[in-house]
């Protein structure tokens, strides 16, 4: 029998039995348009991250200081960093943080122990620094008071278990005893008792530690300090006075952050020094207040209640992961800021770029060093664009392959389906079967009508499945998901969808052309 | 051309086998095994026809003539003896090839029609030529004179459902004759139809026999083989010849 005519029937059967065969595609459907979905939310995410971050430098490193609030877990991460390294440590503090080469854990007891520790605390302030390690022994010694900065640097090699020499310590040692097991609780102690100093410091970052950190780090190409703030602006055709993230920035933030002018020009350094009070709109944010970019330009709002001028508009740049969402910002220069808008109250980041993406890691710690030099007891948020990155892609990676497993499982669930289906369709066939095998149908013949029927019946299945994920796409966007459909998807799903009819469809199709004549003729 | 075939059921005589014969067996033994019995269905079954005969294989139910008419057309084979269609040994080929021998040299008509019920007519008609490899707008125009001959032209887009059971069975004949066959192997041909649509059958199976089929037709009603030329019984597997 020609193909084309084995074909023909093939068609002529699914025409006739259109009904069924959409019902048994509908598991097909559902696969093909999970699988298109699964390709078209994964791009999405994608896309999403590299548009988050495309105004992000990867080699850009974000250094704020920890807020005191969080101070507890900072405590426990900021030892986590300097940890190896810090010999040097400034007062007494220093010692606390060095401690924490045993890191986070530290952070958690800590809580727990806190209540000892303040005790502690109280009796002897550095000499919690100990190690616990070394507590029994340390304990027997009793002076009460260290000087901080042996205990200190005593301490990191404490950690090793070296510290008990130093003697500083006993007190500790009863405190250790009391507060419990070793090391971690005599970090805590320390951690806690670092915070107890600190108290009423509020650390601001200022230009001297951007200074100091391009100084002492080597490796970095760039380095600014911004802060943002929110404060009431009027003007424009804003009707009532409207609450804006103002950007308190320096010069060369612009570069930085790959920002570029629609119009105009950006805060320059002699507006920052003369503190002048010029600003620079993002884009959402001039055609919300002035309607449009060219009429922004050039005008003045009123910001905090002083007037501004408005010395020019940014590109549409789109949405980022973090730090400052310039499309919504109004930009001031640095000093101008601190000077009207904030005050003393205020807490910068220093944004640095590494030369060298890969040395990023190792930046990040030399900043902790220098940083620790000058504020010993505080916490420093100190991140990476990278890693956030990686970390963005890396959930985005896993959703996508939780869709795939679960698209995985619809097609098997779909697969079985058709087999189902088929099986029953020969069995309703068996007349048929019997016939065209009695005037010389061969097994061959038959076998390539039914496994051509299951994959035309999975090929539109795939279709169909493919249409409907266009329907569902408005939906899943309503659930803020960035859905990017690519050919790629749609021909993927198609192919498994074919694969699945084909596979499944094989076995029932065997049975059909295994069929002996004269039984499937004599069956009723 | 009535020509009464002598039944000397000498199967031993070898020098028989030439093509004047359309069928010849000799000593078909067929046995089923249902549960622990063992049915001897065919016993020793010598059965001759030649060219352009029609016979009849008259038998109650259960005497065997289903197994006899399923090893004729070639669609079972016997446990034992020889058979011979158009000269070539049945017994001695294999399934593949036994597909095409049905596909040329038999035409299978049967009580239920088994027609291809998504088929239209004459997509049912043509199957045995589409077989063959014949491209479909050519299996339709070799087939229209049958077609013709048994007045369905005008039945030819319909489904099988639209048509009587008289029409039916004219489809099924359509269907055995458009390729040409040897054999016309008819299986109660008239056991679904009423009086007078079995009259028109059994009528048009003698005029197809004048024009020179060989027909054999298999039947428990005496009446209906009274239209075949020759009558041959079949008793409990047992071959008998009037």
């Amino acid at each position: 029998m020609k193909f084309k005519e084995i074909l023909r029937l093939v068609f002529i059967n699914l025409i006739q039995n259109k009904f069924k065969v959409i019902l048994t595609s509908i598991g097909i459907v559902v696969g093909a348009a999970t699988i298109v979905m699964v390709i078209a939310i994964g791009k999405g995410g994608k896309s999403d991250v590299a548009k988050q971050f495309k105004n992000l430098n990867a080699g850009a490193i974000d250094i704020s200081y920890t807020d005191e609030t969080e101070s507890n877990s900072g405590n426990g991460s900021n030892s986590g960093m300097p940890g190896g390294g810090m010999m040097p440590g400034g007062g007494g503090p220093g010692g606390d943080s060095n401690s924490s080469g045993n890191n986070s854990n530290s952070s958690n007891s800590s809580k727990k122990s806190s209540s000892n520790s303040s005790s502690a605390n109280s009796s002897s302030k550095k000499s919690s620094n100990s190690n616990s390690s070394s507590s029994s022994s340390s304990s027997k010694k009793s002076s009460t008071t260290t000087s901080a900065k042996s205990s200190n640097s005593s301490n990191t090699s404490g950690n090793n278990g070296g510290p008990g020499g130093n003697g500083g310590p006993p007190d500790m040692g009863n405190m250790g005893g009391n507060s419990n097991s070793g090391s971690k609780s005599g970090n805590s102690n320390r951690g806690m008792m670092g915070f107890g100093m600190n108290k009423n410091e509020k650390i601001t970052l200022t230009t001297d530690d951007m200074d100091d950190i391009t100084t002492f780090v080597s490796g970095l190409s760039d380095a600014t300090i911004s802060y943002t703030t929110k404060s009431t602006v009027e003007g424009g055709d804003l009707e009532e006075e409207t609450s804006y993230t103002i950007a308190g920035v320096k010069e060369n933030y612009k570069d930085m952050s790959n920002l570029s002018m629609s119009i105009g020009s950006f805060i320059t350094t002699e507006d920052d020094d003369n503190k002048e009070k010029v600003c620079v709109l993002g884009y959402s944010l001039a055609k919300e207040i002035f309607g449009d970019v060219t009429d922004a330009y050039d005008s003045t709002i009123y910001i905090d209640g002083r007037a501004y001028i408005v010395n020019g508009v940014l590109k549409k740049m789109g949405s980022v992961s973090s730090g400052i969402s310039p499309d919504t910002s109004i930009f001031i220069p640095y000093q101008t800021g601190v000077k009207y808008i904030t005050g003393s109250d205020v807490n910068p980041t220093i944004t640095v770029i590494a030369s060298d993406v890969n040395q990023v890691s190792k930046l990040k710690k030399s900043i902790k060093k220098v940083l620790a030099k000058s504020y010993p007891n505080s916490s420093f948020t100190i991140a990476d664009a990278g890693s956030k990155m990686n970390a963005a892609l890396k959930s985005s990676k896993t959703l996508t392959t939780l869709l795939f497993a679960m698209a995985a499982i619809v097609f098997t669930v779909g697969g079985i389906g058709i087999m189902n289906v088929l099986f029953v369709s020969i069995k309703d066939r068996t007349e048929e079967i019997g016939i065209l095998k009695a005037i010389g149908c061969t097994k061959k013949n038959i076998l390539t009508e039914f496994l051509l029927e299951a994959c035309f019946i999975s090929i539109i299945g795939g279709l169909i499945g493919i249409g409907l994920s266009f329907f569902i796409t408005p939906i899943v966007q309503n659930f803020n998901v960035t859905v990017e459909h690519s050919l790629n998807g749609a021909v993927l799903s198609l192919l498994f969808a074919v694969l699945t009819g084909t596979i499944f469809g094989i076995y029932p199709a065997y049975k059909a052309s295994r069929l002996v004549p004269v039984r499937a003729l004599n069956q009723d | 051309m009535k020509l009464f075939k002598e039944n000397e059921s000498d199967a031993t005589d070898n020098s028989v086998k030439n093509t004047d014969y359309t069928i010849k067996t000799e000593g078909l033994n067929k046995t089923y095994t249902v549960g622990n019995e063992k049915l001897n269905v065919l016993k020793n079954v010598n059965f001759e026809v030649k060219k352009g005969e029609f016979v009849a294989i008259l038998g109650p139910s259960g005497s065997g003539k289903s197994t006899l008419m399923n090893i004729i057309g070639c669609m079972d084979v016997a446990d034992s003896g020889k058979y011979y269609l158009d000269g070539i040994p049945i017994h001695e080929q294999k399934e593949k090839s036994l597909n095409s021998i049905r596909n040329t040299k038999i035409g299978f008509i049967f009580q239920n029609y088994h027609l291809v019920p998504t088929y239209t007519i004459v997509q049912n008609v043509i199957m045995p030529l589409l077989m063959r490899g014949i491209s479909y707008n050519d299996a339709v125009k070799m087939s229209m004179d049958t077609i013709n001959m048994l007045g369905l032209s005008d039945r030819i887009k319909h489904k099988p459902h639209e048509l009587s059971g008289g029409q039916k069975q004219r489809v099924a004949i359509a269907r055995a004759l458009v390729g040409d066959p040897s054999l016309l192997l008819a299986d109660e041909p008239t056991g679904a139809l009423d009086r007078e649509s079995g009259k028109e059958v059994l009528k048009l199976f003698n005029k197809l026999n004048e024009m020179g089929n060989t027909i054999v037709m298999i039947t428990h009603d005496h009446h209906v083989a009274e239209h075949a030329q020759r009558i041959v019984n079949i008793i409990d597997g047992n071959l008998t010849v009037n």
